[in-house]
Order: C-alpha cells, then sequence, then structure tokens
C-alpha cells in the first residue's frame, strides 16, 4: 500500500500533543484540588455477602452454596436438568481435579472436554459444540454482586463468554467489599494481565424496547457455585 | 494529512445526517406520533432507572464532586498522560495511532484490515466509529463490517444512525423492530417477542464471530498507569470483537485517558448508574495486552486510534474544555426535555441531546451547527444530573455568543465563530441595550407601550400559534408606585 | 445543583429593595404591588428604585453579552444601599444573584451585590422566617417552578414550603412537576414547534391535577403556560405566589368571608 499511515500517525501524534500541550504548559499539579471518595458505612461480612447473592439473583444468576464434597453433584445434575451432556473445564485449573473425579466417579455420561486448543483454529467447536463450560474466578465484589475473573493458559477468556452456559466456581474467602479496595489490595496496578474481567450475570440486553433479554451474544445462564459460604443462601 | 474530508453517503437512508436541517428535522419528528411515544416511553423508565439507584444524594454528590475532578486532573495532564499511555501500551504490546480527522482514522483502519488481509469484520458498540462514519468508509472499499451491539445491528439493517448513544435503537419499538427483521432477515418467522427477536440476532452474530478475523470497539477508559482499555457493556459484543477474532482495534477519543488505574471505580460506579440505573454492566471487560504465548485465546494484535476530530480546539479554552469531561453515560438526553420530544434523529449529529450540543460544534463548526446551542430553553436539567458535573447550560451560553460574535472567525476563534451573526438582530439587542441602561428613555417606551397597547398586534408570529399573546397592562408598575406613595 | 442553595441569610431587615422585572413592569405590575403591599405588612419597607428596567438575561442568553454587561451594570447603580434586594421573578433572580458573578466578573463589588439578591419566596421562608396565617377558603392548587429558580435558587422547596403553611390550602403535585414548559426567553421563538410540543405537555400536567389555580413565582413561564391555557380555552390560569399569599392571608379579601 502506498498510503503511509506510520508516518501520517507520527505527524498527527505531534500536532496534536503540541496543541494540547500549549495549553496546560507550566500547570502546577501540585495545586489540583483534592479529591475526597464518599465513605461508605462499614457493613459485616454477612451482610455483605448476602448483598452479593442478592445483586447476582437480581441479575438473574443461578447462586447456589457448595462445598468440595457438593461441587460435582450439584453440577451434574445442573447440567442433566439441561440435557446437557459436554462440559468445557480447564485442565490443570484450580479446581480441575476436583471436577476430573467428579465426573469420572458419577458414572453419569458427561464428557469432559478440556480447552487445550487454539481458539483460531476452533471456533466452530467453541460456537457450535460447547454447551456449557465451568471456570473459576480470583476474586469477588459485595457491592454490585460482580465475580472477577483473570482468564489464564488453562482457562481462557472466551470460556466464560462464548458456551450458553457458564458455571462459575467462587470462593465467599475472597469477598471484597468494591471494586476499589480489590485493586489497591491485590495491587493490580503492579501486576495487569492480559485480560481482566468482571461478569455480573448473564449476557443481556434491553435494546429492544428497554425489554429485557438474556443471552444476548453471550451465556444465557450463569450458575455461581459458592464456596465457603458464611451464611445458609439455599433458599 | 488527507486533504479531503469524506464525507458519507447515506442517501439511502431516512435520515439525512445533517444538523443544518434541523429545523425541519424537528418538524418531521415532533409530527410523528410513534417516535414521540417511543421516546417518552424510554426516557421515563430510563430517568426511573437512574434515580433509584442513588439512593443517597450525598454518595451521588461527592461521587459526582470526585469525578469531575478525577477527569480534570486527567485533563490538565492529558497531552502527558497520552504518551504515558502510549509508552504503557507499547511495553504491553499494544500499538498505537493518532488520527486528526475522522479521514485519518478510517484510512488507519482500513490499511490495519487489510495488512491482516481481514474479510470478516465485527464491530462492537463505539460512538466514536459512528463520529468517523467508519462503516460508510470501509464499505467504499468493498469491505463487510457488521455491527453487533443489539441496537446497533438494529439500526444498521435500518440503514440508520444510532437515536441514542447508550440505546442505539431506543427510536424504534418491538413491532419496528419485527418489520425490520422481517424485511432483511431471510426466514424470519414474524414475532414481536423480545426473546424471540434478540434469539434471532444472537444466532445470526454468534455466526459472524465466529468467522470474524478482525473485531473493532471503543473505549470507555483507557488507564495510562497501566496501559489498559476498559469496555463497558452488557451483551457480550465488545468481549466478542476483543477476544475472538486475531486482530483487535480499539477507537476513541483523545479525551477517554484516565490517570490512574485508581480512577476507574469510581467513574464506572457512576457511568453505570447514570445511563441505565443499574450498579454495574455485565461486563467489565480490561484489556492491556494481546494474546501471550501459551495463552489459547484473544487477539494476536491489538491497536487503539486516538482520535482527535476537534476535541483539541474544546481543549484550547478552559471553560469549553469542560466538554472533555463527558464519560458519555446518556443521562443528559435522558433527561432533556428537548430530547425527549424530538429524539435523537432531529440533531443531525452522531452526538445528540446535550452533549450532542456542545461536543459537535467542534467537530462540525458552528455554523453548520447553528440552531442546536439555541435549541434549548437552558431549563438545567442536563446540568444537574451529568455525572462529572459539566455546567452544560453555560457551555451553551458560551457557544450562544461565540456564534453571534462580531468576528470572521480569525486565529484563536472557534470554528465558525460569528457566523450566524446577523446584522438586524445584532442592532436589536444594541437598541434594546441601550433602552434598558437609560431609565429615562425606558419609562417613556413602557408607558407608550402601554397606552397604546391597543395597537399592539395579537399575533406575534410564532409565539401565537398556541397560546395567546400576553396583554399590557394599563400602567406600568413603576408608575403604580409612584401613584401609590401619593 | 445542591451547593447554590446553601447561602448565609442575614436577619429580618428593615428595609428591602424590590426588583420588579421588566416583565411584570408592563405585564403583570399586580404581582409587583401585592409583593410590595405583603413586604410591608411584615413591617418592611420597600424601596422601589424608579430607574430599574431588566436585568439583562433576554440579551444574555442569546450571546449578546456586551449588550447585557451594559444593562446589569445600570441595574446595580440603582441599588446603592447595603440592604436585599428582593426579586419577585426566579429565572431574573438566578440571573442576578449567579450570572452576574461571570458576566461583571471584573467589577470589584459584584459579589457583595449578588450576595444581596434574594428571590421573593425565598426571602420569605429563609429571611424573614414568615408563619402565614391562611384566612382563605378550602382549595386544591398546584406549583411550577421555573426550572432557573428551581436548580439556582432552590425556589420548589421555598414555594412549597409556604403554600404548605396555608392550612385550608392542598398542594397537588402535578405529573412531571420539575420539568420545564418550554419558555426558555427567545427559545420560545426561535424553537417554537419544540417549545410548543413542551408547553402542550405542561398544560395537560396541570390540567390532569382538576385544580382551578396554579401558582407559580416566575412571570416568563407563567406567561407562556397561562397564554396556552388561554388558547386552549381552559379554565385553568397561573398566579403569581406574591398575589396569592396576599390575598390568603387577607382578612378584608372578599372571598376570605366565611372562614
Ligand atoms: S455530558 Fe454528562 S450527562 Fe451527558 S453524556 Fe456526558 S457525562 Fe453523561
Amino acid at each position: 500500500m502506498s498510503y503511509k499511515f506510520t508516518q501520517q500517525s507520527n505527524s498527527a501524534r505531534s500536532v496534536i500533543l503540541q496543541k494540547l500541550k500549549k495549553q496546560v504548559e507550566g500547570a502546577d499539579y501540585d495545586k489540583l484540588p483534592a479529591e475526597t471518595g464518599f465513605t461508605y458505612p462499614e457493613i459485616s461480612f454477612e451482610d455483605q455477602f448476602t448483598h452479593f447473592v442478592q445483586l447476582l439473583r437480581n441479575n438473574q444468576a443461578k447462586v447456589i452454596s457448595t462445598s468440595e464434597t457438593e461441587l460435582m453433584d450439584q453440577v451434574i445434575s445442573e447440567l442433566k436438568a439441561r440435557d446437557i451432556s459436554s462440559l468445557l473445564y480447564g485442565a490443570d485449573s484450580p479446581y480441575s481435579q476436583l471436577i476430573e473425579q467428579g465426573i469420572n466417579q458419577s458414572g453419569e455420561q458427561v464428557e469432559l472436554q478440556d480447552y487445550d486448543y487454539q481458539l483460531t483454529d476452533n471456533k466452530d467447536k467453541l460456537f457450535n459444540h460447547t454447551p456449557a463450560s465451568i471456570t473459576s474466578s480470583n476474586w469477588a465484589i459485595a457491592e454490585t454482586g460482580t465475580i472477577v475473573r483473570w482468564p489464564s493458559q488453562n482457562e481462557p477468556r472466551t470460556m466464560s463468554l462464548v458456551p450458553p452456559v457458564h458455571m462459575i466456581i467462587v470462593d465467599a474467602n475472597k469477598l471484597y467489599c468494591n471494586f476499589s479496595s480489590l485493586v489497591k489490595d491485590q495491587n493490580w496496578k503492579d501486576n495487569m494481565p492480559t485480560n481482566a474481567l468482571l461478569i455480573s450475570g448473564p449476557s443481556k440486553t434491553a435494546d429492544i424496547q428497554q425489554t429485557l433479554a438474556f443471552g444476548a451474544h453471550g451465556p444465557k445462564e450463569l450458575i455461581v457455585f459458592v464456596m465457603n459460604s458464611p451464611t445458609d443462601i439455599n433458599l | 494529512m488527507s486533504v479531503n474530508q469524506y464525507t458519507p453517503d447515506r442517501t439511502e437512508s431516512k435520515y439525512t445526517k445533517s444538523a443544518s436541517t434541523f429545523r425541519q428535522n424537528v418538524q418531521r419528528d415532533l409530527a410523528n406520533e410513534e417516535l414521540r411515544s417511543n421516546f417518552a416511553g424510554a426516557m421515563d423508565y430510563l430517568m426511573d432507572k437512574r434515580k433509584a439507584s442513588f439512593p443517597s444524594n450525598d454518595e451521588l454528590e461527592t461521587l459526582r464532586d470526585q469525578c469531575k475532578l478525577i477527569k480534570q486532573r486527567a485533563l490538565v495532564k492529558l497531552p502527558h498522560l497520552l504518551e504515558q499511555l502510549e509508552t504503557k501500551l507499547n511495553e504491553n504490546g499494544i500499538k498505537v495511532h493518532w488520527a486528526e480527522t475522522i479521514n485519518d482514522a478510517n484510512e488507519i483502519i482500513a490499511q490495519l484490515i487489510e495488512s491482516k488481509g481481514g474479510k470478516n469484520i465485527v464491530k462492537g458498540k463505539s460512538m466514536v466509529s459512528e463520529e468517523t462514519a467508519l462503516n460508510d468508509f470501509l464499505q467504499a472499499r468493498d469491505m463487510e463490517i457488521l455491527e453487533s451491539d443489539m441496537g446497533e445491528y438494529i439500526v444498521q439493517l435500518a440503514n440508520e444512525h444510532p437515536s441514542h448513544i447508550i440505546m442505539p435503537a431506543i427510536h424504534q419499538n418491538k413491532k419496528q423492530v419485527a418489520d425490520i427483521f422481517a424485511e432483511h432477515i431471510d426466514d424470519f418467522e414474524y414475532t414481536t417477542d423480545v426473546d424471540t427477536l434478540i434469539g434471532e440476532g444472537r444466532r445470526i452474530l454468534r455466526d459472524k464471530f465466529s468467522k470474524a478475523d478482525v473485531g473493532i470497539t471503543g473505549v470507555n477508559f483507557a488507564v495510562a498507569e497501566t496501559g489498559t482499555l476498559c469496555l463497558v457493556e452488557n451483551e457480550g459484543n465488545g468481549q466478542m470483537s476483543s477476544a475472538v477474532p486475531d486482530m483487535h482495534i480499539a477507537i476513541t477519543g483523545i479525551e477517554k485517558v484516565v490517570e490512574y488505574l485508581d480512577d476507574i471505580p469510581p467513574l464506572l460506579s457512576l457511568l453505570t448508574r447514570s445511563a441505565t440505573g443499574q450498579a454495574i454492566t455485565t461486563y467489565f471487560n480490561m484489556i492491556s495486552k494481546p494474546r501471550q504465548p501459551g495463552e489459547k485465546d484473544g487477539p494476536e494484535e491489538v491497536h487503539l486510534v486516538l482520535l482527535d476530530n476537534g476535541r483539541s480546539q474544546a481543549f484550547a479554552d478552559e471553560e469549553l474544555r469542560q466538554t472533555l469531561q463527558c464519560i458519555r453515560c446518556g443521562a443528559c438526553m435522558n433527561h432533556c426535555p428537548v430530547y425527549t420530544r424530538v429524539g435523537g434523529h432531529a440533531y443531525g449529529t452522531v452526538y445528540p441531546g446535550p452533549i450532542g450540543k456542545i461536543i459537535s460544534p467542534h467537530q462540525l463548526g458552528l455554523e453548520s451547527t447553528k440552531d442546536l446551542p439555541t435549541a434549548s430553553s437552558l431549563c438545567g436539567a442536563c446540568g444537574e444530573v451529568c455525572p462529572v458535573k459539566i455546567p452544560i447550560p453555560n457551555i451553551l451560553l458560551r457557544l450562544r455568543k461565540e456564534s453571534v460574535k462580531d468576528t470572521k472567525g480569525g486565529e484563536g476563534e472557534l470554528k465558525g465563530a460569528g457566523s450566524n451573526r446577523k446584522a438586524t438582530e445584532a442592532a436589536i439587542w444594541k437598541a434594546w441595550s441601550l433602552l434598558h441602561r437609560v431609565p429615562a428613555m425606558y419609562k417613556v417606551s413602557m408607558w407608550f407601550a402601554t397606552r397604546f397597547r391597543g395597537l399592539m398586534p395579537s399575533k406575534l408570529g410564532a409565539w401565537t400559534s398556541v397560546r395567546t399573546a400576553p396583554k399590557l397592562a394599563p400602567k406600568t408598575l413603576h408608575e403604580r408606585v409612584k401613584a401609590r406613595r401619593k | 445543583m445542591t451547593e447554590l442553595n446553601v447561602r448565609f441569610y442575614p436577619s429580618q431587615p428593615k428595609q428591602v429593595y424590590l426588583f420588579g422585572t421588566c416583565l411584570a413592569d408592563v405585564l403583570f405590575p399586580d404581582s409587583g404591588i401585592d409583593a410590595i403591599e405583603f413586604l410591608e405588612r411584615q413591617g418592611i419597607e420597600v424601596i422601589y428604585p424608579d430607574g430599574q428596567t431588566c436585568c439583562g438575561q433576554p440579551a444574555y442568553n442569546s450571546g449578546y453579552q456586551d449588550e447585557a454587561k451594559q444593562v446589569a451594570l445600570k441595574q446595580i447603580e440603582q441599588f446603592p444601599l447595603d440592604i436585599p434586594i428582593v426579586v419577585i421573578s426566579g429565572s431574573c433572580g438566578g440571573m442576578m444573584r449567579h450570572h452576574y458573578l461571570s458576566l461583571l466578573k471584573e467589577e470589584p463589588q459584584i459579589q457583595g451585590f449578588c450576595d444581596r439578591i434574594f428571590e421573593f419566596t425565598e426571602f420569605l421562608v429563609h429571611v424573614l422566617k414568615i408563619e402565614l396565617k391562611d384566612q382563605g377558603p378550602k382549595e386544591q392548587v398546584a406549583l411550577h417552578t421555573s426550572c432557573a429558580a428551581r436548580r439556582e435558587m432552590g425556589v420548589h422547596l421555598t414555594g412549597r414550603k409556604l403554600i404548605e403553611q396555608l392550612d385550608n390550602v392542598e398542594l397537588i403535585v402535578h405529573n412531571k412537576e420539575s420539568e420545564c414548559c418550554g419558555f426558555g426567553g427567545t427559545f420560545a421563538v426561535k424553537h417554537d414547534d419544540i417549545s410548543a410540543a413542551m408547553v402542550a405537555d405542561k398544560t395537560a400536567n396541570l390540567l390532569d391535577t382538576g385544580v382551578k389555580q396554579f401558582i407559580s413565582a416566575d412571570w416568563g413561564c407563567m406567561m407562556n403556560i397561562n397564554g396556552s391555557l388561554e388558547y386552549q380555552n381552559k379554565p385553568l390560569a397561573g398566579k403569581h405566589i406574591a398575589s396569592y399569599l396576599l390575598e390568603r392571608t387577607s382578612e378584608s379579601n372578599p372571598s376570605n368571608k366565611g372562614n
């Protein structure tokens, strides 16, 4: 191509930056006004947790209290209820052994698929032959009913995006009060991953006449399994 | 710099995209009852949702102050932060491209797509790509680009433009959407059931996602500190476009950069609550790198296109610079009595409503947007809800002033400054001013006016088409106060 | 804009100025006279400077700031004593209290002048801390507050407080109470069709309440709404709050007899 956009971009860069710099040259950053955030009232961990579950449920996520011993029975029964016989998981991920054992011991005809391929060459498989997935999560946020995932090599980001049913395991001990405290406490700024995801329900849209519909592009259903739940949520 | 500004041609479209026909557009859309009821219903819904999501006024006002200052800090440091962003993104493996005009931005994107041999392009929701009219540009080059946000998809099928920055198809009701589907989608079984309609869109779009080789998205926030691009969405189209194809191109305005990662949580909270009353959207997607060795998905290449297109003009004036604090939540339009009635297309600009009135003059010039700053009763509803406290009414006043200023629009003036100054109008205000600062003259003329009030026309043009003319009192207040004292 | 409502209020003065506004001057002088009378009954001497004309808002809102400035400066000259200036129209009050600050920012004394500006209802509630004694018959009214007054002066709150003090009056809140009536000065003429659509909705919402009368503290809005109601041949009309309060609290008012 004859068009040299790189050169063009470089000259645009210097023009834009020059224009901007001319206006704010010599601005004294120390004189910027103090910024104060709102001080939220302290709430107990139990209340935070209840709020977290409530918001997820308001957003049509199914939330189930679980433990290492119960998890796979619950997963299998959710699959059976939907007539799903194949589950995408990530080998060598936090709960992978539990998942493998659970499926093997159950005697159920559930095919366990590992995300052991490059997406580029396997899009049809992921989009059209993967009805459900299960992943771990890193943290959760009470204030907004949010689950936080740092996708990894073993549990890539499209696992929680493409399959119509996404199951996700949350450890209640990793619940933060709000996003702000999570970012600070885990020092995100010094180790941002390729991709960080905040998930607060199944995919949805209200683009047609403000009517809520689920499963716009991503999962139609989000099933959340909570480990170490501090309160009884299985109502 | 390229000489010819690319002008999109949508002659097929029902809606001419021009702010210079604002008056005709308004007439057309005010007369459309279905359209008006679609907007009225939608705005009521969004206003109620916003209100319910801010139970504490104290929290709301503290957050607004905080976010205003966050954005103002980012603007004071803007050139520095843009450089920092670029450095960080480069370190992370994301390439940065700069564009002064929409044409340059489009050209960059087209070249990137060609470099990849891209055939199937999907786009997540991005108002900046609307600003550049990217779809038309790429189509003119025989590149097929598909909108994947549900609302944008509907709008694209109908060959229209978004009528709202958050909910692009808000001007259509479900029956109209069903009609659009029936016209454009083969084997569509007619229904107005929203779940089924969305299901239909899902089926088609997922197929396209699975075949896409290039994905284009906007950016809600770009974090300088970490080199991170943030996307806010409910549907997952932004993720689909940024995670599935091998190339991801993000495009955004230069004002979207913020300094710290810590700035994000309060901004995000205000954005989603102000926009749709949600505590948070379904997805918040933070992209810092292309696919790394060993990773199995995500794009091999990530590019960011930074667009100026008039933003640096707004930046050059401290008052107008506040326009760039905008986080595109749409609350100002949801609460605007004018927008609610005329809808988003009447403005003839990419960004409609109050934010459109204050940003479009920098993009298109004051001449072709001359009716926008005056099309406001200055009621202040926009400024009251704006999460970053942009004093929109004051900025409208300022633009009115610039628009009628006695200038030929020279160096340092806004594009199109003075272009709407009319000799007669200017003379009237001069005379008005004189009359009102010489009390004796004022009183004499008011005396005459009231005495000869029978001569006052009972028709006052536009005023009396829906109102009776006000009647002058027999005696002025000045006179009556005097008489009372005696 | 909540911070705008936080201000320091002086104790009850002996004297005040009245700023009558240009609209009341030639169109609705009754409300000016009623405001004077009402204030005098509270034991306050009211000075109405003869040289006053207009706050300058029409030119200011049209982008002719120099023209507005000259008029504004002339007004300031008319109010030399350091006493409150009571303005009987909310948007003019907002202009003089807030917009003068930026329009006349080079004037050394401008802050002091702006601090002396009080909208009529604001003055009654916050400075006089008035207690009204309702003498009128039972009735229902609606209240429309001008947007400028609401957002710049918090007048919707003070107007409501005053009406609530009237024992026999029930305040009916109309649908979309806070929405603009579509006046906006030259907006109503420059963009007449949008303005018409707005005032059509405002009058419909007011009519829906079934009240016989609505109250406002802003003549701009009222001229707009009343003009539209009259054009539609509706029996509803708006009254300025000064006239209404005077009427409701006067024993001599014939309509108050028998209560
Ligand atoms: S101007 Fe304010 S209210 Fe309007 S879109 Fe921008 S941030 Fe939202």
